[in-house]
């Protein structure tokens, strides 16, 4: 699996997308420029897009890395002369995501030192009036990377049962603003004010609620703007829902893809 | 080698074409607008988790609109500034990202000085205070609201004494005492607006803040006046321009906003403008009147 894990690593850098991050990467020296059209949040301001930044482009490599990784193996016929090899689909398959999903961490970890650089010329120049928690700007950049290694579990199932990238591409993108308003359409089938709901409708909600992955947990961007207290204890929640969800969501795409008829 | 001298003529005739062109668009007419954004729900599901994003880009684009307006380049087809899709767009920006202060500043400035809203600032201001519980300058401009425009002095102290509370400071701390009385309104007005007008970065808001600082100066030296006027001949003086003819006033008041100033029947002092420029000129009736 280890060598599964060096082979993805390679194949996405010799790909160049680490070249493509960096160039997009380059947006950070943008970034205190646009802040400085603020009034009164500069600082807070210069978060902001530099968090949105890094999440967009760990969003990009999510949706694109996870969604054709497999699929383009399949079809390239790669997985043939893979699997003739001492080597079994459960750790083709765990190698692949394993590799994708270190190379997303690697990236957030390099996305964040220039997020981090950002903030420091920002807060230089425009002192902010809240103070800015360094370890949870970490820990936010650090759940973000954990939101779309959850995100590529998904990518992952889905290309187990697919034969093109359109479900693997457009059904995680899909994943990911579902899973980011799951939270908020819960709250609302609890409010009073969904009482004219159909109680069918209401179960299908709460049903997809617990079936979907909840992202809104891993979104830490308000306390790391705003120098807010982190809760610790949802945070430990955050990190078990992750395992148990990206195992399970692993050991159905490893149970389908041992099964599946790769011709 | 025929492509690449076409390339090349191109490149040149581009060259040449460009500076008429970039000078033909520059002075070309355009009417700034805010244009249309959809509702907050709708933002909410497509921002997914760049909510603080959206919420402060919407801030960012009436703060350009509203920069457009205040300089009014030559070109710009003018027309007064759209209040309430403004307001409509902080107030989506706040329920996106309720922390994000540029939205309560700028809409408290326009919502309370141009279009009267005193209410919708103070509930707006209301609702940023059950978030931002450290910041001392939402309690400062509801307790301003509540006594300069809305004469409520014992809300007023209240919220200046929450305001020295959480800053320290001795400003919110005097303003809270003298609202406890109603005195010295244009003293308090524009004390106010010096402390804005300092913390201000945004050039556009800043030349906003300054102007109105401007005007209320020249009502303070008007006053002034009226009150010597009052104490040497021992009656109210029956307009502003015995005050300027008897020497109390030199130079003649000058507001900035293109309005007159006026000393009301009740003694207060006032202007055509009405402090902002869209009023300029069309209050002459209630100044004749009066």
């Amino acid at each position: 699996m280890m060598t599964m894990i060096g082979i993805t690593l390679k194949g996405i850098f010799r790909d160049r997308v680490f070249q493509g991050i960096m160039v997009t990467a380059c947006a950070f020296l943008l970034i205190p420029v646009i802040a400085s059209l603020s009034m009164r949040q500069v600082t807070e301001l210069s978060v902001t897009l530099s968090l949105s930044l890094i999440s967009f482009i760990l969003l990009l490599l999510s949706v694109f890395l996870g969604g054709t990784s497999l699929w383009k193996d399949i079809d390239r016929r790669y997985t043939f002369s893979v699997l003739g090899l001492p080597l079994s689909r459960q750790s083709y398959l765990l190698g692949r995501f394993c590799g994708t999903a270190l190379f997303v961490m690697l990236s957030a970890a390099v996305l964040g030192a220039a997020a981090f650089a950002v903030v420091c010329y920002s807060s230089a120049i425009y002192p902010a009036d809240r103070p800015i928690i360094w370890s949870t700007m970490a820990l936010c950049i650090l759940f973000d990377a954990l939101k779309y290694i959850l995100l590529i579990a998904v990518a992952f199932l889905l290309s187990t049962v697919s034969t093109s990238f359109f479900l693997p591409v457009f059904g995680t993108i899909a994943m990911f603003f579902a899973g980011g308003v799951a939270q908020q359409v819960h709250e609302y089938i609890l409010s009073p004010a969904s009482e004219s709901i159909s109680p069918v409708v209401r179960q299908i909600a709460n049903g997809l609620y617990y079936l979907l992955p909840n992202f809104e947990a891993f979104d830490l961007k308000v306390n790391a703007i705003y120098g807010l207290p982190l809760p610790t204890g949802g945070l430990l929640l955050t990190l078990g829902y992750f395992f148990v969800y990206v195992t399970f969501l692993l050991s159905v795409s490893t149970a389908i893809f041992s099964r599946r008829e790769l011709r | 080698m025929k492509t690449a001298s076409t390339a090349l003529i191109c490149i040149v005739i581009y060259s040449f074409l460009m500076v008429p062109f970039t000078t033909y668009l520059h002075k070309k007419p355009f009417v700034e607008k805010l244009g249309y954004v959809p509702s907050v729900t709708a933002l909410k599901i497509v921002s997914a988790d760049h909510k603080e994003l959206v919420a402060a880009s919407l801030v960012l684009k009436v703060l350009m609109y509203f920069g457009g307006q205040v300089e009014k380049p030559e070109s710009q087809i003018h027309i007064p500034p759209d209040y309430m899709a403004m307001s409509r767009m902080l107030h989506g920006a706040v329920k996106l990202d309720p922390y994000n202060m540029d939205a309560y500043y700028f809409a408290q400035s326009f919502l309370t000085w141009d279009v009267k809203q005193y209410k919708m600032a103070n509930d707006l201001l209301a609702y940023g205070m059950k978030y931002r519980t450290w910041d001392w300058y939402l309690p400062f401009l509801a307790g301003f609201n509540h006594a300069y425009f809305l004469k409520d002095y014992g809300k007023a102290a209240e919220y200046y004494k929450r305001a020295g509370e959480l800053s320290g400071s001795d400003l919110s701390r005097l303003l809270a005492g003298r609202y406890m009385q109603e005195s010295g309104q244009t003293d308090l007005a524009i004390a106010y607006l010096s402390a804005m007008e300092k913390g201000e970065r945004n050039p556009s808001v800043k030349k906003n803040f300054r102007l109105r600082m401007t005007a209320f100066q020249e009502v303070r030296r008007i006053e002034v006046a009226r009150e010597r006027y009052l104490a040497e001949r021992g009656v109210a003086p029956p307009s502003l321009d015995v005050l300027v003819r008897d020497g109390m006033l030199v130079p003649p008041p000058k507001d900035p906003y293109g309005g007159e100033f006026y000393i009301g029947s009740d003694g207060r002092v006032s202007t055509t403008s009405k402090f902002a420029f869209a009023g300029a000129g069309r209050d002459t009736t209630s100044k004749e009147s009066k």
